[in-house]
């Protein structure tokens, strides 16, 4: 095909300083395709004599009589020496399945070639990521790198992702990694009013410009960013134009989304049946416990009877329950019909002196919960511009607007998917159309908030860094970069005459926007020599400066006159008003140096000097090395003999990283303001500690990259123990000392695992096949907490995770559920005591509480088959996580067993009933908790899935068909994403961590099923036209 | 960065400049380019790293002035204002702990239903929120105390009296909930809190406190109240005066049953003439301002604070959760032609109390209403006049209440009467404590009476012991 394509050119060129005898000719050819290669540099060695290879891939070149040596390169390709003596033709194969190992991978402020690597990085490219239908770039990421969890919250767009690499490693700090976009670490930290929750600061960004991804996972790779490193560094690099004629690429794609599971609620037939069964058994209950005191039980039964009678009534509207008129199905309400488009344009290329990559995107997705969706336009322009051969500098600049339409987080009555709870017996209008609210229906009617409310998000977004490199000599070159991450959001919130929060006040109107600064300047000098060909070096050092402030300011008023009025000017008061600015600064210096000899032995040291803000005085400094050492054994002798291994390097490593990711000024103390009667006041808010300090994680890393059958299986394989001590944590301290947390740097944590990856070309014919399977196991254990913890449980009665020594973080503890009493249908616990006794309790507060589960995943994994014949390309991406429990606690709710009137999954419907059941739901008892008590392990399953992530089908045309239409590609596709999920978790969907918890929480609370929505599960219809 | 033992700023500036010295002329744009960017960064590189809060003051400085002090105060009055104290649900919940028969909690807070159905567990979230509420109030009023000294001198004996007034009063309540009801004439040696006098400055040994006995948070509570009385002005604003505490002694001792002492204190309070009772019964509930008949109230405005009686009251229309309805039974205890009665209101056929319909009300805490019907309890008991006959104390209860006079008064019926005029104030549990009475079946001064100790503080401070039943 390059024969095609490319022009013919064929060059002789004739040093004068060597004599020339004789010509020599020769064919190079792809040693797979068996194609001529066009291009091939080949060079006499020892002498200025080249030659390069013609469109039938043909060379000439005049050689010594006696004989000599040709070196064939080509880029992508194995270079080959080839010894030749007096004949005339010297015909070679090049190889190019090394490509893989020869790649250049990006690594922190710089780029390696990947065999050279002595860390653990996860190289992830462009390709593999653009045009999956998700908002942001770390959701397309999931299941690509090992080692690597990545979960959303829940199925609604545009919230919260959360990413943890190689486990986490601290309990009160972030555990997120630090994302760095073309050199610039960006804010990650969400900027909204967190009204009703996290938007994704990552959603600004259109991952269609990706060139590739680096994920640094252990010391040697990420030490260099000292303090900020710790959870792991996720490198994003943007595409940059290259010299060659200009490329056109235009993108479009347009999807149609629903849930992937729901579950099974009562009609109105099974909710009267099962909430009259509720109430005898409540009348009954209430009798013989003396609760209310009832003469006799008839009476009791009687008077329960009649209450759920008159909830029926009010529950049902204009409806007849008693002829089970209406049966609505309000699960099917709280979704949309929601469709996806995304279109990118790019244009590419450039002179020698100017390279160019300019790109346009829009991006929109409806979320499948009503109300709920997200657009975003953005353009990326990237010039690269060589001013003489000694300076070189450019520009990445990446501009975006994006709108988000959220709903209320899903702890709220209004929260989409909290419409379960409906009684089904309530139609959701009533007969003039209009919606019923509260208490017709059981509780506030969410379709009311969509209906009634708007909320608009709108981002404003700019990434940009110049840079300039100003090469001194041939080995020593200086880099200034100056850059910065603004967000600039503004929010408007109207919440209607007839939502749940301004139906009381006539309307509420919030008005809030944000500004966040995020600079980035530093300079670095790389000095590269090599010394006989033998000892190679590369040494970089570099100063980098970091000031960050965010600010923001709301005004709330409230009383519109009517809902089509939504902006403050036309509200009756101004309730509310508050501004805020934080701010925090990082000061480093650091360095690295790399030295290999022969390309075969490798060192390389990193150390990092950070200094921040976020510390006192005399704590404000750390320092953050690092060190590690790999051998290329497959460049030794003693494994030349043995062809089956073409790739074989072991490498280790061994650093500290650090982390600050707490609060901004957490080592002080701190009287914070606030107001009573209209008067300000002053309150003892934290207590000092000038001892806080960075957190510090040890991590060790062994591996061995690996190649077999000329590379066509590779992989790498890694071993790591990160240990974490002096954790920054918020101990929990008496509430009789009036406060209730402090800051210390307390406790230790630990993970070690192991990651595998494998590549396989396993077909290479006409008929191609790769596979590529990726697996991360990984162990947390709290290893120690403050001196005499051994816990930490802020859960209260709503949440079952705690902090406990010896365990994983954020284990579930609580009491031990026992099933159900045959003889009286009681819900019973263990007891659990500590001589071990198997003794049961249908008193909640006799069973004490014991780990239960564990929302940390054993392992997780990803499996991605590609084939492709003529123009024909499937690729499946399948995604397991193994071994982890969810607690739905919304279950407390949807299986209460009839303690409240919320519609139940049907599941109850197998209640004890009579003396002798045998069942795990236990009686339904009108107005008392029998079993639904959260902090049990009644509501805990596994969490276990394995998920068809992807499977696209493509159609690349051939370029014969494509040359009559003036096209260099044409590409049509469909995906489908979420397709297929295996699990046997009872409740919607097992990718869940609601997103109810405050980001304080986000670390320990984790795995809770909170009414929270499915993922999409979306099917997209693309093309790709090159021009 | 001075302590740093970095490279300084001047002499890698000098190092770059010779470099640049050195340069063709062909590549100024070059080292102009680079001079930019090294002047971008270092013009940043200045001892930058020390950054103050934009939003707090340290703590050297809060407690250093007049002003400064007198602003803690005033968070001091914030804090009582929180959700679990006297923003409501301190009062909430005494009316469901023991309000079977006569209110129904149908919400879908767990907290609340598992005190109203009287099952509460040690992580109950109401429990926690209350000890961790009071002990911040108790702990600011500590700091305030500490911080007298700097108080002009002409102020200082009323800051005081204000903290003590708090401290003493949050003992008070904390006291009754946590320990068993404290019975006159006996030793009281039942566990209650700890109490707590120094504010915190460090977490040390001290800060793991046992927990008092009864009787010991009981004199602590009378002490403060007492100093808290001398030492308060006759008036004071919306904030502590020397008759906020004198009626929250009364409280005190009317709770103790030191009915001679409660008698005095609130006669003091109604003597004092600073408030006179509303007319109309209505218009005492849902005020933005407080009323004549207000001793204290929390203040509450669209613009600050939570009115959480409101929350759970109310209907949605009035910015509430409809949480707890009332029962028939307990409107059936009202006299035909009650002006109490005709405060209720329905909403889909179920009785809603009228006391709370308006979100941005203040929030009555001790009104005169309370005192006169102290005062008349106390005297009957006692078989004495003071201040007033209790009949005419009654009666003065009654006809603002659109009821004819009685002729004459007995003790029941004066408790009868207290149990209409105080619903769903916050007296219930309190009143069936002191009275020994039973709710359901359940007795006054059974385990499960008095809340659990939170599991939270078990596990933090290893000298606390729970309580029975638990």
């Amino acid at each position: 095909m390059r024969k095609i394509l490319l022009l013919a050119v064929s060059l002789l060129i004739y040093a004068s300083s060597v004599a020339q005898n004789r010509l020599l000719s020769g064919t190079v050819t792809d040693k797979v395709a068996n194609e001529p290669l066009v291009g091939v540099t080949v060079v006499l060695k020892g002498s200025q004599t080249a030659a390069i290879t013609d469109g039938e891939g043909k060379f000439t070149l005049g050689v010594p009589k006696t004989g000599g040596t040709l070196i064939f390169s080509y880029v992508g390709y194995e270079t080959q020496f080839i010894d030749f003596a007096d004949q005339a033709t010297v015909n070679v194969s090049l190889d190019n399945t090394q490509q893989i190992l020869k790649e250049v991978v990006v690594v922190g402020y710089g780029t390696q070639i990947k065999t050279q690597v002595t860390g653990s990085i996860s190289a992830i490219q462009g390709e593999e990521i653009a045009r999956v239908p998700v908002t942001s770039v770390e959701q397309a990421l999931q299941g690509k790198a090992a080692g690597v969890f990545i979960e959303a919250n829940n199925g609604k767009v545009g919230s919260a992702i959360k990413v943890r690499v190689r486990g986490s490693s601290s309990i009160s700090a972030s555990n997120e990694p630090l994302y760095v976009v073309d050199g610039i670490p960006i804010n990650t930290t969400a900027v909204n009013d967190e009204v009703n929750l996290s938007i994704n600061p990552l959603n600004d960004i259109d991952f269609n410009n990706i060139e590739s991804v680096s994920i640094l996972k252990d010391a040697s790779a990420s030490a260099i960013y000292g303090s900020r490193g710790a959870n792991g560094v996720v490198l994003i690099t943007t595409k940059r134009g290259k010299e060659g004629k200009s490329k056109v690429t235009i993108d479009y794609q347009q999807g149609w989304s629903k849930p992937t599971r729901l579950r099974e609620f009562m009609n109105t037939e099974q909710y009267v049946g099962f909430f009259e069964e509720a109430a005898v058994n409540g009348g009954k209950y209430d009798f013989a416990n003396g609760i209310s005191g009832y003469d006799t039980e008839q009476e009791a039964i009687d008077d329960y009877l009649e209450d759920v009678h008159d909830q029926f009534d009010q529950n049902s509207g204009w409806a007849d329950w008693r002829t089970n008129e209406v049966s609505t199905d309000w699960q099917s309400l709280a979704f949309q019909k929601a469709t996806s488009r995304d279109v990118n344009a790019s244009v590419s290329g450039g002179t020698e002196k100017l390279q160019y990559f300019i790109s346009g995107g829009y991006s929109q997705q409806d979320g499948i919960l009503i109300n709920n969706s997200m657009n975003r336009g953005s353009i990326q322009i990237n010039l690269d511009s060589k001013v003489s051969d000694k300076f070189d500098l450019g520009v990445s600049m990446q501009m975006s607007r994006s709108l988000n339409n959220d709903v209320p987080n899903d702890n709220y009555f209004e929260s989409p998917m909290q419409i379960v709870a409906q009684s089904p017996l309530t139609p959701p209008r009533d007969t003039a159309g209009v919606l019923y609210d509260y208490p017709v229906n059981v509780y506030f009617n969410p379709l009311l908030e969509a209906e009634y409310t708007q909320s608009n998000n709108y981002t404003f977004r700019t990434i940009g860094n110049i840079y300039a490199n100003f090469h001194i000599l041939p080995t020593l070159t200086l880099r200034g970069e100056a850059g910065g991450d603004f967000t600039n959001l503004t929010s408007d919130r109207y919440s209607g005459s007839r939502s749940n929060y301004g139906q009381s006040v006539g309307g509420y109107g919030e008005a809030y926007s944000a500004r966040v600064e995020n600079y980035d300047t530093k300079l670095l000098l790389t000095y590269r020599n090599s010394f006989n060909e033998v000892h190679n070096f590369e040494i970089t050092g570099g100063i980098e400066y970091e000031p960050y402030s965010q600010f923001y300011q709301k005004v709330d008023g409230q009383g519109f006159p009517n809902d089509d009025l939504k902006t403050l000017a036309s509200a009756a008061q101004i309730v509310y008003g508050t501004s805020y600015l934080t701010q925090y600064r990082f000061m480093s210096y650091f360095g690295r140096a790399n030295y290999n000899i022969k390309e075969k032995y490798l060192f390389s040291i990193t150390g990092r000097i950070d200094g921040s803000s976020r510390f006192g005085k005399d704590k404000r400094y750390g320092f953050f090395p690092s060190a590690s050492a790999g051998w290329i054994l497959s460049e030794e002798d003693f494994l030349n003999g043995i062809p089956v291994i073409s790739f074989l390097k072991i490498r280790a490593s061994a650093g500290v990283i650090g982390n600050a990711e707490i609060g901004d000024f957490d080592y002080i103390g701190k009287y914070s303001a606030a107001s009573y009667n209209g008067t300000s006041a002053l309150y003892p808010a934290t207590i000092e500690n000038p001892d806080l300090h960075w957190e510090r994680t040890a991590q060790i890393d062994f591996g061995i990259d690996f190649g077999f059958f000329g590379d066509r299986l590779n992989g790498e394989l890694d071993y790591y123990i990160k240990n974490t001590s002096d954790l920054l944590l918020d101990v929990p301290i008496p509430a009789t000392t009036g406060l209730l947390l402090q800051t210390q740097n307390n406790g230790k944590m630990k993970n070690n695992g192991v990651e595998l990856v494998v590549n396989a070309d396993i077909l290479v014919s006409d008929f191609k096949w790769t596979a590529s399977v990726n697996f991360g196991a990984n162990k947390n254990e709290v290893v120690a907490l403050a001196p005499g913890q051994d816990l930490i449980d802020n859960g209260g009665s709503d949440v079952l995770n705690v902090v406990k020594v010896g365990e994983p973080l954020g284990v579930f503890y609580g009491a031990e559920y026992a099933g159900v009493d045959p003889e009286n249908g009681d819900a019973l616990w263990y007891v659990n005591d500590s001589e071990g006794s198997t003794a049961t309790t249908n008193d909640f507060n006799l069973a004490n509480f014991v780990v239960l589960g564990d929302p940390n995943p054993d392992f997780i994994a990803g499996l991605t088959n590609s084939f492709s014949y003529k123009g024909i390309t499937l690729d499946v991406s399948t995604q397991s996580v193994y071994g982890n429990q969810i607690n739905l606690n919304g279950d407390h709710w949807m299986e209460a067993n009839g303690a409240v009137y919320d519609n139940q999954t049907t599941h109850i419907l197998e209640a004890w009933q009579n003396p002798g059941d045998i069942t795990d739901v236990p009686q339904g008892r009108l107005g008392f908790d029998n079993g639904d008590q959260v902090r049990s392990s009644r509501y805990i399953d596994d969490g276990s899935y394995l998920r068809v992530k992807s499977i696209t089908l493509g159609y690349d045309f051939s370029s014969r068909l494509i040359k009559k239409a003036k096209l260099t590609n044409l590409r049509v596709y469909v995906s489908a994403y979420n397709m297929f999920t295996v699990t046997n978790y009872r409740g919607w969907d097992p990718e869940v961590s609601s997103d109810y918890v405050g980001p304080d929480d986000v670390n320990v609370i984790a795995g809770n099923d909170f009414y929270s929505a499915p993922q999409p599960k979306t099917i997209v219809f693309g093309v790709t036209i090159g021009l | 960065m001075k302590n740093s033992p970095l490279p300084k700023n001047t002499e890698m500036s000098e190092h770059k400049s010779t470099i640049f010295n050195r340069l063709p002329a062909r590549n100024k744009i070059a080292s102009a380019a680079s001079i930019f960017v090294a002047l971008l960064f270092f013009n940043a590189c200045t001892d930058t790293l020390d950054l103050k809060p934009a939003q707090d003051l340290t703590n050297a400085n809060a407690l250093s002035s007049d002003e400064s002090v007198k602003q803690v105060l005033i968070g001091a009055y914030d804090q009582l204002s929180a959700d679990g104290l006297f923003g409501g649900n301190l009062m909430r919940n005494s009316e469901l702990y023991a309000g079977e028969g006569e209110i129904v909690f149908v919400g879908t807070f767990v907290s609340p239903r598992e005190i109203f159905n009287r099952q509460i567990l040690v992580t109950n979230f109401d429990v926690e929120e209350f000890w961790e509420d009071a002990f911040n109030c108790i702990n600011i009023c500590n700091n305030v105390l500490s911080g007298l000294a700097v108080v002009n001198e002409a102020d200082r004996e009323q800051v005081e009296g204000e903290a003590k007034c708090l401290r003493g009063w949050m003992y008070f309540e904390l006291a009754r909930f946590f320990g068993q009801q404290y019975e006159p004439g006996q030793a009281n040696n039942q566990l209650a809190v700890p109490i707590v006098l120094s504010p915190t400055i460090v977490v040390d040994e001290s800060s793991t406190p046992s927990r008092n006995t009864v009787e010991e948070c009981y004199t602590q509570a009378i002490n403060d109240l007492t100093e808290a009385e001398n030492l308060l002005p006759e008036s004071n604003d919306v904030y502590a005066d020397k008759m906020i505490a004198a009626a929250v002694l009364a409280r005190i001792y009317l709770q103790k049953g030191d009915y001679e002492n409660a008698r005095d204190a609130a006669d003091r309070v109604i003597a004092s003439g600073n408030y006179s009772l509303i007319a109309a019964y209505k218009d005492e509930f849902n005020q933005e301002e407080n009323t004549n008949e207000d001793i204290f109230a929390i203040q509450i405005s669209e613009q600050d604070g939570e009115n959480s009686m409101n929350e759970f009251f109310a209907t949605a229309s009035n910015g509430g959760r409809r949480d707890i309805l009332i029962e028939e039974a307990h409107i059936a205890l009202y006299p035909t032609g009650d002006a109490r009665e005709a405060l209720f209101y329905t909403n889909q056929g179920d009785y809603i109390s009228g006391k709370w319909k308006n979100q941005y009300a203040n929030i009555p805490i001790i009104r005169l209403g309370e005192m006169y019907l102290l005062r008349a309890e106390s005297n009957q008991r006692l078989g004495t006049a003071v201040g007033a006959a209790p009949l005419d104390d009654y009666n003065m209860i009654r006809s603002r209440a659109g009821l004819d006079a009685a002729a004459s008064v007995t003790l029941d019926d004066i408790l009868y009467e207290r149990r209409l005029e105080l619903a769903h104030e916050g007296f219930k549990y309190h009143d069936v404590k002191r009275l020994h009475g039973v709710v359901g079946t359940m007795p006054y001064n059974d385990d499960k009476m008095i809340y659990p100790v939170p599991q939270r503080e078990i596990e933090v401070n290893k000298n606390l012991v729970q309580n029975p039943g638990y």
